[in-house]
Formats: C-alpha cells, sequence, structure tokens
C-alpha cells in the first residue's frame, strides 16, 4: 500500500444529503482528492449548487433529488448512479434533520419523519449499495451519527433525534461484523459542535458562543473538519478500521473503553 | 508537500516495528523525525530512511524508562531540530507470562516502560507546546487495553492506563490547544506476533478477526499521522483502533 493511500482517484462516493452543509463538505473534499459523486438531496437548488461546484473540482457528478425514505427508489438510484458514474465504491450515510423539542411535544409525525430519514433512510441506502460491494469484495459504508447519540442532549432538546443517532451507531457495530466477510468496511462519525447553517439558525450566534466556551477546545468545528475524518475512514488508509467511530468533537465526550 | 511539512515529530521506540513505519510515513508527509530507541544500531538505520524520505533526523538512544534520560533528549532535540510539535508515545515491548508468572522486576519494566515514559515524555514536550499554543500527542495503546487477554495483564493494565492519561490530558491540555488521542492496534504483522507466534497459530488468529487478516505496520502509522495532522485539529480525547472489527470501540 502506497504511502498516498487518501486519494480517491477513481472512485464514486455516493453522499446523501449533500447539498448543503456537512454534506457538502464532504463532497467538496472527496472530489477534491479525486472521486466522483452522487450527490443526493431532496432540496433541488442545494443539490445542483453542490453537483456544479463538484464539477467545477473536475470530477463527474450524478445529481438525485428524492427522499431517502423512498426505499422503492433507491435500488433505482444505485443502478442508474452506477450506469453513469461506474460502480459505488463508498456510502457516505448523512442525511439528516434537527429538531428541538421536549418529549411531550414530539408528535408521532415528528418521531416517524426522525427515524425515518436518519434510521431507515441509512438501513436502505446501505441495503441498496451492499450487494455490489458484495460482488466487488470492496466497500466503505460512513454513517454520520453524532456527539448527542452518546451523551444524550439536555433540558427540553430532541430525544428523538438522539436515539435516532445511536440507532446509527448500533447499525454500524452490526454492518460490521456481518459485512467484514466481503472486506467491507463500515465506521461512525459523531459531530460534536460544527458551524453549520442549521444550528446558527435555529440556536443564534450568541447561544453557539456561549456553548463553545463548554468544549475544551473552546470552540466549534468548521464543516471540513468533520470532513477529514469521514475521508479517512472512506479512504485505503483505513483498510484495517471497521466497527470503530471517530469524534471530532473538541474534547466534549471522550469515546472508547 | 505533506500536511506534516516543517514538523518535529518524537517517536519514541521508533528503531523497528510500527514506530518505524510512523517515522517513514511522517516523514514522506513532511515531517523531521526524532528517532529514539534504545537500540542505537536499529535507530540508525530508521534515520537513514527518514533522509532518504528527504526530511532531517535526530538520532537520541536512550530508555524511556530514564526520566532524567528523556529530559536529557528533549533538550538535545531542540537544539538539533528545533521544537518538538508532535509527540508519538510508541515505546513498548510484550511479555506473555501468566498472572502468578509476573515478577515485581517484569511488573516495574513493563509500567515503566509503557506509562511512565509516556508520562514524562509528555512532561518534557508540553511546556513548549503551551507556550506556542499548538501540540499533538498520539499515545499507543492496544485493543489489549481495552479488552484483556488470557495473558499479559501486567501489558493490558498498562495499555489501560494510557488510555487514561490520553482521556486526561486532552481535557487538562486542551486550553492551550494541545491535542492529545490514542491508537490501540489490533493484530499486526510486526516483530512481536512474528516472532512469539507459529505460522499456523497467527493464522488461525487471522481467522477470528472479521476481516479475516492482521495488518501490515504502516496501516497503523495511517491512523497516527492523521491524528498528528491539522486535518485532526478539532479531535482530542478520542481512540482510533485498526484492530479489522476485532473490538468495537465506542458506546
Amino acid at each position: 500500500m502506497a504511502a498516498g493511500a487518501n486519494g480517491f482517484d477513481g472512485r464514486v462516493a455516493w453522499i446523501t444529503g449533500s447539498g448543503r452543509g456537512m454534506g457538502r463538505a464532504h463532497a467538496l473534499l472527496m472530489a477534491a482528492r479525486g472521486a466522483d459523486i452522487v450527490v443526493h438531496d431532496v432540496l433541488k437548488d442545494e443539490a445542483g449548487e453542490t453537483a456544479d461546484a463538484v464539477r467545477k473540482l473536475g470530477r463527474r457528478v450524478f445529481v438525485a433529488h428524492t427522499d431517502v425514505r423512498d426505499v422503492a427508489g433507491l435500488r433505482q438510484l444505485v443502478h442508474d448512479a452506477s450506469a453513469a458514474l461506474g460502480p459505488i465504491d463508498i456510502l457516505v450515510n448523512n442525511a439528516g434533520i434537527g429538531q428541538h423539542k421536549p418529549i411531550e411535544e414530539i408528535t408521532e409525525e415528528d418521531f416517524d419523519l426522525m427515524f425515518g430519514v436518519h434510521v431507515k433512510g441509512a438501513f436502505f441506502c446501505t441495503q441498496a449499495v451492499v450487494p455490489g460491494m458484495q460482488t466487488r469484495r470492496r466497500g466503505k459504508i460512513v454513517n454520520i451519527s453524532s456527539i448527542w447519540a452518546m451523551t444524550g442532549a439536555g433540558l427540553n432538546t430532541a430525544s428523538h433525534y438522539c436515539a435516532a443517532k445511536t440507532a446509527i451507531l448500533g447499525l454500524t457495530k452490526a454492518w460490521a461484523k456481518e459485512l467484514a466477510s466481503w472486506n467491507i468496511c463500515v465506521n461512525a462519525v459523531s459531530p460534536g459542535g460544527v458551524l453549520t447553517e442549521m444550528p446558527i439558525k435555529i440556536q443564534g450566534w450568541d447561544k453557539i458562543r456561549e456553548k463553545e466556551k463548554r468544549v475544551p477546545l473552546g470552540r466549534w468545528a468548521q464543516p471540513e473538519e468533520i470532513s477529514y475524518a469521514v475521508a479517512f475512514l472512506a479512504s485505503a488508509e483505513a483498510d484495517f478500521i471497521t466497527g470503530q467511530q471517530i469524534s471530532p468533537n473538541g474534547g466534549e465526550t471522550i469515546v472508547g473503553i | 508537500m505533506g500536511n506534516l511539512y516543517g514538523k518535529v515529530a518524537l517517536i519514541t521506540g521508533s528503531g523497528d516495528g510500527m514506530g518505524r513505519a510512523h517515522a517513514v510515513l511522517m516523514a514522506s508527509r513532511g515531517a523531521d523525525i526524532v528517532v529514539n530507541d534504545l537500540r542505537g544500531d536499529m535507530a540508525e538505520e530508521t534515520a537513514r530512511m527518514v533522509k532518504a524520505a528527504g526530511r532531517k533526523a535526530h538520532v537520541a538512544v536512550c530508555d524511556v524508562g530514564d526520566v532524567t534520560a528523556i529530559r536529557r533528549m528533549v533538550d538535545d532535540t531542540v537544539a538539533a531540530l528545533g521544537h518538538i510539535d508532535i509527540l508519538v508515545n510508541n515505546a513498548g515491548f510484550g511479555q506473555r507470562a501468566q498472572l502468578l508468572e509476573i515478577t515485581e522486576q517484569d511488573f516495574d519494566r513493563m509500567f515503566a516502560v509503557h506509562v511512565k515514559g509516556s508520562f514524562f515524555c509528555a512532561q518534557a514536550v508540553i511546556p513548549a507546546m503551551k507556550q506556542r499554543r499548538y501540540g499533538k500527542i498520539v499515545n499507543i495503546a492496544s485493543i489489549w487495553g481495552m479488552n484483556g487477554a488470557p495473558v499479559a495483564s501486567h501489558y493490558c493494565a498498562a495499555k489501560a492506563a494510557l488510555l487514561g492519561a490520553t482521556k486526561a490530558w486532552a481535557k487538562e491540555l486542551a486550553p492551550w490547544n494541545i491535542h492529545v488521542n490514542a491508537v490501540a492496534p489490533g493484530g499486526v504483522r510486526s516483530g512481536g506476533p512474528l516472532k512469539l507466534d507459529k505460522p499456523e497459530i497467527l493464522r488461525a488468529k487471522e481467522e477470528r478477526v472479521p476481516l479475516k487478516r492482521y495488518c501490515e505496520p504502516v496501516e497503523i502509522s495511517y491512523a497516527v499521522a492523521y491524528l498528528a495532522s491539522p486535518e485532526a485539529d478539532f479531535v482530542t480525547g478520542q481512540v482510533i483502533s485498526p484492530n479489522g472489527g476485532e473490538v468495537i470501540v465506542g458506546f
């Protein structure tokens, strides 16, 4: 294995929720390192913007604007994307939503949406892409969880989100063992505080500055700082890493045994 | 130009095996290397490989179990290469002994090299890292530090102690932007297992790993180099375990 095994030349990466935020950052970093990208987002304009940015980096793009909860459409998506770009080598299960609500206010609809996007979406995207990976005996799956999956959140916040992100860690551990025989590596990245549009809009800068003070490193991350961990796990440098979790969180939560 | 360009990395126990692999990979990414080892001829060989990769090397032959020698090594290094940006606490050794066979001398040596050595290497490099408000410390633990083993409880406990130090230092040193993480290798085809296990036993062990193999030393180096790089500037207090799925780390 070469020293420079962190490149993605000729690899195809499917990144769900890559229309904006961290998903877009993952797409652009991996494209800059040589990957062709399947940009997948329900948000059509945003997906188009990410696709343009990937093309500017000289890489090929396949754009899919479907909902990850549309299970029936996922196999077709894999078929069409593979026809356009070649077989999918990497899946980043990144699509997600946030919602701040105390338990009393979470409706059945809220709950189903939260688990539908994060868990069911990740599950069936993986199910759609794995047969091809098994045939080629090679694949990388990176699931995006959250620091909140490990610690819970706080008062008045998102227990359905926390539980869905923890379910993703359960899938990560089980798939790592189930798919190892085909040399498919499955890992998770659990971001701490990240300066994306979503928290800035929901919480505002005053609240974020206050929260940054409680992080040992004294700050939240830029989206690219999460992408570095995703790209490392998706690269050939991590061929012996499976079932593990990297949490870029500024020291807020210590992961491990 | 690699992402460690111009950095100075002290890698203890880099005279062979994984330590040498870390040294050569990090040199190929632009770092100058302090090659520390007890065995001078092997340290010199690693230094030659670092120079072949186009970087400077400083050889420091000393026992990390000797705290005075550590301090002298760090002073000499600063004079030779400049301030240390990256410390990889890699020096270590294995000893397959049962609880009842482990002597006080065995125990003391195990903890002196793995724990006390790492502790005082960190203590020696930290003041300058604090001053410059930048530093990376990577401690080499082991899956046996997380999972235990049916032998070598002194080794398992020493490696577990390193995980404890990692977590505490991450919190203590974060205000100075010093990042402390651990890499906990699973099965590696390096000196220890190749020497201690017969080939058929090694094969049987590989069969029990979900990915059905042990890894090459450089596969551990990739995780070390990632944590030592600016790409991991938001990562501290964490453990990466390249272990082929043998042990699942996390919550």
